[in-house]
């Protein structure tokens, strides 16, 4: 680099790349005051979305920024380094970077900085990454900018990189295009352009959402390493405490666009001092115990609330003062701050206690009993994608069975063949051999063809629930179609009380009837598709990745409710995720896939503690996991899980 | 959720109402213009020959100026211009919107049967919207009416023909994308019969889209149709037809120029009006799918 350093030195300029990094008096590098963010409405006025946010950066440490959807962590992270959305406001706020304040600097000059000593990693690399341009070009670009640096100075830097990302060929890498690269190499290129300039300062906004666990693992083991050579000060956005209780050294918890917490994260996850922490902690499923879990009622309000705890409504601990007075941060312990009244008094009522649940499942109480016949009969079914030509199996060779009133997890990650097999068990992919049994009966290939009484029997929930209800139907509609066509005893002057009730059953009001699902939050949908499953009255519910798209609290929620649903009707349900914490806490017994093939089957209790395939292991030892760090131990890929 | 008045400053979690289509097209500013511009298109079209001050065929001098008595002037056979404009107006949109409409009519429906059946149905149906879309629309014309005469029912079915294919596409293109959704795979899972898949969840999807594109079709539609008339290869004389007036007075327009003006102006504005809301339309449309995304 050094002879890099001195060409780029002659076109150096302001806030370009090679500069030291600047640091406060404390040694922060990035120390952001007051921080007030908002947004303007319609009509004009402009709504508060993040308000009083202090928080400062320290080269090396990792700052984790925890919250439901909607509580302002993207924003305030953003607008931390000047960036505002577009109808954004900085309201008030100072973020400093060494002696420059970034909310006073104009856009021109902040965008040398961009890229440069800020640098940002958004949530899904494939869209941030130019389809049309090389991955060659793309370094380009920012090298030139930032470094000054051209031809062969910047292809040294640019192998230099790609190689310190550990991505495979990296020459070959350079002249590829985005999709040319699977989802994790995208992300380790955009962590390397990322780096390319040595920032001082680094955003991370869900960096490993969507990716599968074992690259997500791998991501983050490479992203430690990173932040450990090159001292960045780094920001790591998510909703997903697990994750961020293994890769931040402190956390910081907002809500309603304020932080309400603040601290080293080994003593958060033990005992939170704010009852919204302690609920976010309540709502994590680990892997390594069947644990119970509690969601979050309600949804956060959409902005910062002045003259009450915005907590309140929500919160279990509330008293008349939390509704009629704003908390103020109040520091608890040196390093420790909490944002409400109670917080003294309620420490030992917020130590979060863990709570195995112990409860043997009704399945398996029936499963003696019932061993002859079994509801649902997978036997040697392989699935198939393409045309006769280019046939290609995702499903090989599985087989299995399931009782009445049990709950089946399928775990594997993306591409290992599970949805495809719910697919086939459904009936909409009718490209399969083998038999699929219901009741002992052999089922037709397609839905079509089986009778209704069948039908009836199997029903679906999807994995986005956004997108599994029709958007021009209103939640009357949806539901009252499955009562009209699986429901029999009702007649049709009855339906509307039917569906009604059915919405009750999920906890939603009859003021949702009339409305769209696009004026429904991710939880409400998805309640709204269990309901229109339960209509029928199935004896087998199939769940494909339901939790998947929603924020932990809300998944938490959707788990209790299937698990109260399918236990008071004694419902079968055929789990699929790849979120093994989950599939622990619903599961009586599991099957993990790979690559169409099954690769081990069992109880959950064996599976999860006693892991006999290396791929369960390497699973099991990858997955970050919130009981791992209360109990301050680290697992490295491979090793056995602890239970 | 606000439980007191005390709570205003933090506002509860509401998604926002669906606003209609139609609500949100008045809201933009080409919505407003494009609408309130083809609602008096439309009253001079449908209203305008009861404030005529002639009929379309009382004769005059010919190729006067404007005058007291004929404030756009005569044509070449001394016909009053504003008279023969305000009764000419109804083919001008008549034609090209019930052409329109029956292409749409089939080029959708052929083009939601490919999305939804695939293989070789949609091959086919595929290959046939590129054909026809290969030829000129032209040629078709000439061909057709050479055959068959000129005749308005002609003219509307040639019309038909040349842009089923385009909105065909536009239809087969959303509707794949629509097939391809959780809650058509949901229906199918409940064993739906495909007719209700598609008219029931389906072609709800598709409309919007598909009314975007129809309203862009029939802009160009009035203009193909003037286009036509003007050859003489559509309206036929003595009918009053803006299309036809054009070409009948172009040879005057030195000296009566609004016999030419008059009924290109209609044309022009008639088209801006369709043009307008129809981009208002689609702009609405993409809003909606982006609002959509935005609460994914």
């Amino acid at each position: 680099m050094s002879a890099a350093t001195t060409e780029a030195g002659a076109t150096r300029r302001a806030g370009a790349c090679a500069a030291p990094p600047q640091l406060s008096a404390d040694g922060a590098a990035l120390e952001v005051v007051d921080l007030s963010v908002g947004y303007y409405q319609k009509d004009g006025s402009v709504l508060r979305v993040a308000a009083n946010v202090d928080l400062k950066l320290f080269p090396g440490q990792v700052l984790g920024l925890a919250g439901e959807s909607g509580c302002g962590k993207s924003t305030a992270a953003l607008a931390a380094v000047g960036y505002r959305h577009p109808g954004g406001v900085i309201l008030s706020g100072r973020s400093m970077l060494g002696e420059t304040d970034l909310l006073k600097m104009a856009p021109s000059a902040l965008r040398l900085l961009w890229g440069g000593q800020v640098a940002y990693i958004s949530q899904n690399a494939a869209s941030a990454l130019n389809p049309a341009m090389t991955i060659k070009r793309h370094f380009d670009e920012v090298l030139k900018r930032h470094a000054g640096m051209h031809g062969s100075d910047a292809a040294v830097r640019e192998l230099e990189l790609l190689t310190a990302v550990q991505l495979p060929d990296p020459a070959g890498s350079l002249l590829r295009y985005p999709h040319q690269l699977s989802g994790g190499q995208q992300q380790r290129v955009a962590l390397a352009i990322a780096f390319a300039c040595r920032p001082a300062v680094l955003i991370l906004d869900e960096p490993t959402t969507g990716l599968d666990v074992t690259t997500q693992t791998y991501i983050t083991a490479l992203l430690q390493t990173l932040i450990e050579e090159t001292q960045v000060a780094v920001m790591y956005v998510s909703h997903d405490l697990a994750l961020l209780s293994t890769v931040s050294n402190d956390v910081a918890v907002m809500y309603a666009g304020e932080m309400v917490e603040r601290g080293p994260v080994q003593a958060m996850v033990k005992t939170p001092l704010h009852p919204y922490t302690n609920a976010l902690l309540r709502a994590v499923p680990s892997a390594r115990a069947r644990q119970s879990i509690a969601g979050i009622a309600g949804e956060p309000p959409v902005s910062v609330c002045d003259d009450a705890c915005s907590f309140a409504p929500r919160c279990p601990h509330v008293e008349d003062r939390c509704r009629s007075e704003h908390p103020e941060m109040v520091q608890i312990e040196p390093l420790r701050t909490s944002r409400c009244f109670r917080t003294v008094e309620l420490r030992e009522e917020l130590r979060i206690v863990v709570d195995i649940d112990r409860t043997p499942s009704s399945a398996a109480a029936r499963a003696d009993q019932t061993q002859a016949a079994h509801l649902l009969e997978v036997d040697d079914v392989s699935c198939f994608y393409g045309s006769r030509r280019r046939r290609f199996a995702a499903v090989q060779d599985v087989s299995f069975s399931l009782s009445d009133a049990e709950v089946l997890g399928i775990v594997g990650l993306s591409g290992s063949g599970k949805s495809t097999l719910l697919r086939a068990i459904v009936g909409i992919l009718d490209d399969y051999t083998g038999t699929i049994s219901l009741r002992g009966e052999s089922l037709a290939h397609s839905a079509v063809k089986r009778p209704r009484p069948v039908r009836r029997q199997v029903q679906i929930v999807f994995q986005d629930p956004a997108s599994s209800l029709n958007p021009r139907h209103t939640v009357n509609q949806i539901i009252a179609r499955a009562v009209h066509l699986f429901r029999e005893d009702v007649s049709r002057d009855k339906t509307a009380d039917t569906v009604a009730e059915l919405l009750e059953s999920v906890k939603l009001s009859r003021s949702f009837l009339s409305r769209y699902p696009s004026e429904l939050s991710g939880g409400q949908q998805q309640r709204v598709a269990i309901a229109r499953a339960f209509a029928a009255r199935p004896s087998l519910l199939l769940c494909d990745e339901v939790t998947s798209a929603l924020d932990v609290s809300v998944a938490a929620t959707i788990i209790e409710l299937l698990r109260d649903l399918t236990s008071k009707s004694g419902t079968a349900v055929l789990f699929v995720s790849h979120d093994l914490a989950v599939v622990r806490t619903l599961a009586d017994r599991a099957i993990v896939m790979r690559d169409g093939k099954v690769c081990e089957a069992g109880s959950t209790e064996q599976l999860f503690c006693a892991p006999q395939h290396p791929y369960t292991i390497e699973l099991l030892s990858s997955i970050p996991d919130i009981a791992d760090v209360r109990a301050g131990r680290r697992l490295q890929p491979g090793d056995a899980p602890v239970c | 959720m606000s439980t007191s008045s005390q709570e205003a400053s933090c506002a509860p979690a509401v998604s926002e109402r669906r606003q209609s289509l139609w609500r949100g097209v008045l809201h933009t500013g080409e919505g407003r213009i494009g609408v309130s511009l083809g609602l008096l298109m439309f009253l001079v079209i449908v209203l305008g020959r009861f404030l005529a001050p002639d009929t379309a065929y009382d004769v005059a001098t010919p190729g006067s100026g404007s005058s007291a008595a004929h404030w756009f002037g005569t044509d070449a056979l001394g016909r009053d211009v504003l008279s023969r404009f305000l009764h000419g107006g109804t083919t001008v949109l008549l034609i090209p919107l019930v052409a329109v409409s029956l292409s749409l009519l089939i080029g959708g429906s052929l083009g939601l049967f490919a999305a939804y059946w695939g293989g070789w149905v949609d091959v086919m149906i595929a290959k046939l919207f590129d054909i026809v879309l290969t030829l000129p629309p032209l040629l078709i014309v000439l061909v057709i009416i050479g055959g068959l005469g000129a005749s308005n029912t002609v003219l509307i079915i040639t019309v038909a023909l040349v842009y089923a294919p385009g909105l065909g596409r536009v239809v087969r293109g959303t509707a794949q994308q629509v097939i391809v959704q959780p809650y058509v795979l949901s229906a199918q899972a409940r064993g739906e019969r495909d007719l209700v898949i598609i008219f029931r969840e389906v072609l709800p999807n598709v409309t919007g889209p598909a009314l975007a594109e129809f309203g862009l079709r029939l802009t160009y539609g009035i203009l193909f149709v003037a286009t036509l008339s003007f050859l003489g290869l559509g309206v036929q004389p003595p009918a009053p037809d803006w299309g036809l007036m054009v070409a009948e007075n172009r040879g005057l327009i030195t000296v009566a120029p609004w016999g030419t003006m008059l009924p290109a102006l209609g044309i022009t504005l008639l088209a801006v009006a369709l043009n307008l809301s129809a981009d208002a339309l689609s702009r609405v449309l993409a809003g909606d799918e982006l609002s959509r995304l935005a609460v994914i």
